[in-house]
This record gives structure tokens, sequence and C-alpha cells, in this order.
């Protein structure tokens, strides 16, 4: 009964009665997005407790003195380069994701097919870049997590990650204080970078898949292609969860 | 009760499932060569454009002048510049924009938990590195750490 004063009230169409998809959204879709949106979340809440240690923390390792390395080029001191490299890699491959998209609304096979073969290749450089990116720190630092807890560990170790205009002071009278920073930045590092390298690790794995589907040709016969919708959001958010990383660790 | 969802069905349970910017697609059975299709893909280059050029002016920034702007306006240049690309990339790629207003709304509300959860956490930091700069507790701790070996 109350089912009829609903549509009585809103006699023109009210999209809340049953029958469709009320925002036009499939199940799938949605859950995508409101698993991205936990995702989100998770995210968030790694980076901002990075930023919580960096706010009670005296001094703070510069990014334009850690990360100033590129492949091939020595010592020469290129901040931001490669890290804007992999930004643009990741950005190219967010476009190619979105052209399969668009090619999945058409019912394009072929390109689909060809342009989720580029968003594999700038995954697959994306984390080369990334594990070239580790393997230098690596060498470095002499580790990964857990580096710089010694207190005998000497200053020379570890002042050439700060900017000196700004740190020198500390560095020289409370060393141990910027040795703990410098723990607690690459903890953060390698947490938060490895929980986004883990994400396009299985990006890329979710785009095999996609990729062999279409070219077996199973959304041909299903008549969709929204499965490439789908992983499309996913990769996006990769993308999109890059673009904060990016600020906060190379730019902040 | 599967059985009676042929292909049929499902193609038109798909087709009402669309956002705006693909609704038409199917009903006009429009395919990738047409206008429709070419505008789409134009408005994708434009984004990309419009991105690399605010990762070109993000590392601009950070190279060169990085210590002769201020650095809470340099950050707050930066902060803007990263809301602005992630507008793009949720609006655009992930085609939110062209979604129900009510869908849209759904997506973002619980996103402004964040306004709370930066402010909070933030807030606390800089209290404690306060609290801790000005106890006296922290001056003996320091005092009494062992002496790393300089050099």
């Amino acid at each position: 009964m109350s089912h009829s004063t609903v549509v009585t009230s809103a006699p023109k169409e009210n999209i809340w009665i049953g029958g469709r998809s009320p925002y036009n959204v499939s199940y799938g879709k949605m859950m995508m997005w409101f698993f991205l949106l936990s995702d989100a979340l998770t995210f968030g809440a790694l980076l901002i407790s990075y930023g919580t240690t960096r706010f009670f923390s005296m001094v703070w390792p510069d990014p334009n003195e850690v990360f100033k390395a590129f492949p091939f080029m020595g010592h020469t001191s290129l901040p931001l380069l490669f890290v804007s490299l992999m930004t643009f890699i990741l950005i190219m491959s967010s476009v190619t994701m979105v052209l399969a998209v668009h090619a999945g609304h058409y019912g394009d096979k072929k390109k689909v097919a060809y342009w989720l073969l580029w968003t594999i290749i700038g995954g697959i450089c994306f984390l080369a870049c990334q594990a070239w990116e580790w393997t230098h720190l690596h060498g470095e630092l002499g580790g990964l997590w857990g580096t710089f807890t010694d207190p005998a560990i000497p200053v020379s170790k570890f002042e050439h990650f700060f900017n000196h205009n700004t740190a020198g002071k500390i560095l020289q009278s409370e060393p141990l204080v910027a040795m703990q920073s410098t723990h607690n930045f690459f903890n953060y590092f390698f947490t938060i970078t490895g929980f986004h390298g883990g994400h396009v690790t299985s990006g890329v794995v979710f785009n095999i898949l996609i990729l062999v589907n279409t070219v077996n040709g199973v959304y041909e016969r299903r008549g969709h292609y929204e499965m490439i919708e789908k992983i499309g959001l996913y990769w996006h958010f990769v993308d999109l969860v890059w673009v904060f990383v990016f600020t906060c660790f190379y730019l902040l | 009760m599967s059985a009676h969802h042929n292909t049929d069905s499902i193609q038109h349970l798909y087709e009402g499932d669309q956002s705006k910017l693909y609704s038409g697609v199917m009903a006009h059975h429009s395919d990738i060569q047409s206008s429709e299709s070419k505008s789409q893909v134009k408005k994708i280059w434009k984004v990309f454009w419009i991105l690399l050029a605010i990762t070109i002016v993000e590392v601009v920034i950070g190279m060169f002048f990085s210590y002769s702007i201020p650095v809470f306006i340099r950050n707050t240049i930066f902060l803007a510049l990263t809301i602005f690309k992630a507008g793009y990339i949720v609006a655009i790629f992930m085609h939110l924009g062209d979604e129900f207003k009510g869908f849209i709304v759904t997506v973002l509300i619980p996103l402004f938990l964040f306004v709370w959860f930066i402010i909070a956490f933030l807030a606390d930091g800089f209290f404690w590195l306060r609290m801790n700069n000005e106890s006296p507790a922290r001056q003996n701790i320091v005092n009494s750490a062992p002496a790393p070996h300089a050099k």
C-alpha cells in the first residue's frame, strides 16, 4: 500500500521501486568502487601515519637528497628525475587502460587487446623502475626495513640524506634524533611503496588475465566487456594512489 | 532461474547499467570509428596532457624552487596540484563524472572522513614534537644517551 503512495507522489519516474539498477551501475562495478573506497582508507591511514611521524620529528630526510640517483648516471645528482619517469609511465599506462575500456564499450576486441597489452607493458616498466630504486637504496642503506637502529652508527652514514641548511644543527648536536628520523623515513618508504607496488603487481596479473580472456573471446561471447571496466577502475586507482605517494614522499 | 538468463536479458541488463557517457553506444550500434567515439578519445588524450603538464610543473618546482619558495606556500601548491590530478583521474579516467549524481555522492562522502583524520593526526604529531622538545624529562634522556662516534 505504501508502495502505491510512493508511486503516486512521484508519478514521473521513481528509480527506487525496483526493476532497474537505481544508479545505472552494475553490482560488480559498484562493489569495485566500494572496495576501492576501503583501499583508499588503508592507503590514507598509511600516509597519514607517515605524516604524523614526520610532524613529531625535529628533522626529516630531504627527498631532494635521498632520491637523486638515476640508472647508469653514477653519482650525478638528479633529484626527482627518476621518480618523474616512473610517474610518467604510470600515467601513460592509465591512459592506455582507459582506451582499452573505451574500446570495450564499442565491442572492439582487437583494440581492447592492443591497449591492454600496452597497459601491461607500462605496469611492468613501472615495477622494473621500482625494483631498481629499491635495489639502489638497499645498496646505500645496507638493508631495507629496520636500518639505522644501532646508536653506534656514525653520523657520516646518514647525514647525506638531510639538507644541511635546515638540519645541520640537529645533525651535530643530536645525531641520534636524526638517525631515528632516517630509520622512520625508510621504514615508511618501503612499507608504503611496497604496498603500492603489490597493488601494481596484482593489477598487472589481472590485466594479463583479462587480456587472455579477451583474446580467447570470452567477453565477445558474453556480449560485453564490463570486466575490462572493473579491472580498469582498479588500475586507475593504483595510479591515483601513486599521485599521492609521489606528493608525500618526493615533493613535500 | 539461471536458465532464463539467456544472452539477450544479460545484454539488456548490461545496457541498463551504463554511465551517461556510454549509454547510447549499444542502442545506436555505434562503432569505434564514429565521431562520438573519436570525441571521447580526444577527451582522454586531453586529460593526459593536463596530467603531464601538472606533473612537469610539480617537478620543476621541486627541482628548482624547493628552497626559494616559503615551505608553507610550496606545500600548498603541491597539495592543490595533487588534488587537481586526483580529480581528473577519478572524474575522467574512472568515469565517475559520468555516473549518476547519487552515486558520485555515495562514493565521495565517506572520503570526507579524511578531513578530520588528517587534521587530528597531524595536530597530534605537532603537539608531541612540542611536548618532546619542552619536556625536562627529554633533556635527561638525550644527555644520558651514549654519544655516537662522530665520523
